[in-house]
């Protein structure tokens, strides 16, 4: 009898939960309208045109990932990155995770990858701009660069391609910065930007949900620290390898 | 003596920051070393604004990982050796003449007594079998796991070995 009560106030309690949760949705995200908000297409291209300006910056950022075992059970990995850009052709990035380590090295003619830990690296002559080789990069050698799609001046156009609504969600703080909270959907991917109000529309966080992979896996990356006025040196752009390190090969595609 | 003991096909989407491991089965390495390759199969200098890379992703590839245990291979799994097989010959045409020379000349030396139930040559895997010693060659480092010769290569921005 006891249990009964019992399962009967947790049943009512479960009800009372799901009519308040149906009600806030339904004042908020249910009634989002279909096609992308003007609004939203407009903070987003302030954001892209923004960091295109920028001849040079770094970002120190955070990132999740995770990945989804045979078993449906999703396991998160974090790791930290450090991107540096000077435009129009050098790029430094260094992340360092739970299991990883990894340097990526563009100096305008070759690019080199390297994993200071198991001390290897490889490289290759590259394209002349950033553009280029963040293509040639990714078309040739699977070559998922950090940064990559951020650092492209038609960022704006990369990211759109597809997406079929776009939405203004509100105000969100991250990282203590006040920022507008961009939703958008595309037929794979569902993806949310958080740009930083004000004179220096930078993005601050971006989520991103593939939907047809089971259990819809995220990837999310937060900017920690934008630097809009960093010092390079000669070593920043350049790669050295490090004693002992031995030189492989990339598998092309 | 199943294809699963002997070679698993870890399909990896490796163009997007995303990815999903399937074929892991009960028999593989240990949950930590599982992990452990999968961290090194994501590859994750992720762009921040990979939602494009999701849309834009158009290759699928099939990673062979190998566990620590060989067995004798069955006709599927030699049919999906010789698929990696054939990626690797025509990736192969793009590399160097010097790395095709140097690549022969360790297969020619390790050719000969090659253990049985080895992996099939030009075959990838993304961890190491256990006991292995470098060895170099014309200026070549490579791995010599119990008489299977392996060079290490990036993927993407994953450390593999391709069997020799």
């Amino acid at each position: 009898m006891k249990t009964k009560v019992h399962e009967r106030l947790l049943a009512t309690l479960s009800q009372c939960v799901a009519m308040a949760a149906l009600t806030t949705f339904s004042s908020t995200a249910l009634a989002q309208p279909a096609g992308i908000a003007p609004e939203a297409k407009q903070i987003l291209k302030a954001s892209t045109d923004f960091l295109a300006s920028q001849q040079q910056f770094t970002a120190e950022t955070r990132n999740t990932l995770e990945i989804v075992l045979k078993s449906g059970q999703k396991i998160e990995f974090n790791s930290t990155g450090r991107q540096s850009v000077q435009r129009p052709n050098k790029l430094r990035a260094e992340r360092t995770g739970d299991l990883v380590e990894q340097v990526f090295v563009y100096d305008g003619q070759s690019l080199t990858l390297s994993n200071p830990q198991q001390k290897i690296y490889a490289q290759v002559a590259a394209p002349g701009t950033l553009e280029e080789m963040l293509d040639f990069a990714r078309t040739k050698l699977d070559i998922v660069a950090p940064a990559g799609d951020l650092v492209y001046k038609n960022a704006y156009d990369i990211l759109m391609d597809g997406v079929t609504d776009g939405i203004v969600i509100g105000k969100a703080v991250i990282e203590g910065v006040l920022c507008d909270h961009l939703a958008f959907r595309a037929p794979q991917v569902d993806w949310q930007i958080w740009i930083q109000q004000g004179a220096q529309p930078l993005p601050r966080k971006i989520v991103i949900t593939t939907l047809d992979l089971p259990n819809a896996p995220q990837f999310a990356v937060t900017v920690t620290q934008w630097n809009l006025k960093p010092t390079f040196d000669a070593q920043t752009f350049k790669f050295t390898p490090p004693a002992g390190a031995k030189q492989i090969d990339f598998l092309p595609l | 003596m199943s294809k699963n003991r002997t070679l698993q096909a870890v399909v990896v989407t490796t163009a997007l920051p995303l990815f999903y491991l399937a074929g892991v089965s009960s028999e593989a390495p240990t949950g930590l070393t599982l992990l452990r390759e999968a961290h090194a199969v994501v590859g994750a200098p992720m762009t921040p604004v990979s939602a494009a890379g999701v849309a834009r992703r158009t290759t699928r590839r099939v990673v062979a990982a190998e566990t620590t245990t060989a067995a004798a291979s069955t006709a599927a799994t030699q049919q999906q050796q010789a698929a990696t097989a054939q990626q690797q010959a025509a990736t192969a045409q793009q590399q160097s003449a010097t790395a095709q020379q140097q690549s022969a000349t360790a297969q020619q030396q390790a050719a000969a007594p090659r253990p049985p139930g080895a992996p099939a040559v030009g075959s990838v895997v993304t961890a190491l079998p256990a006991g292995c010693k470098p060895e170099t060659r014309s200026g070549v480092e490579y791995q010599n796991c119990g008489g299977v010769y392996y060079r290490a290569a990036f993927q993407g921005n994953n450390l593999v070995y391709v069997v020799q």
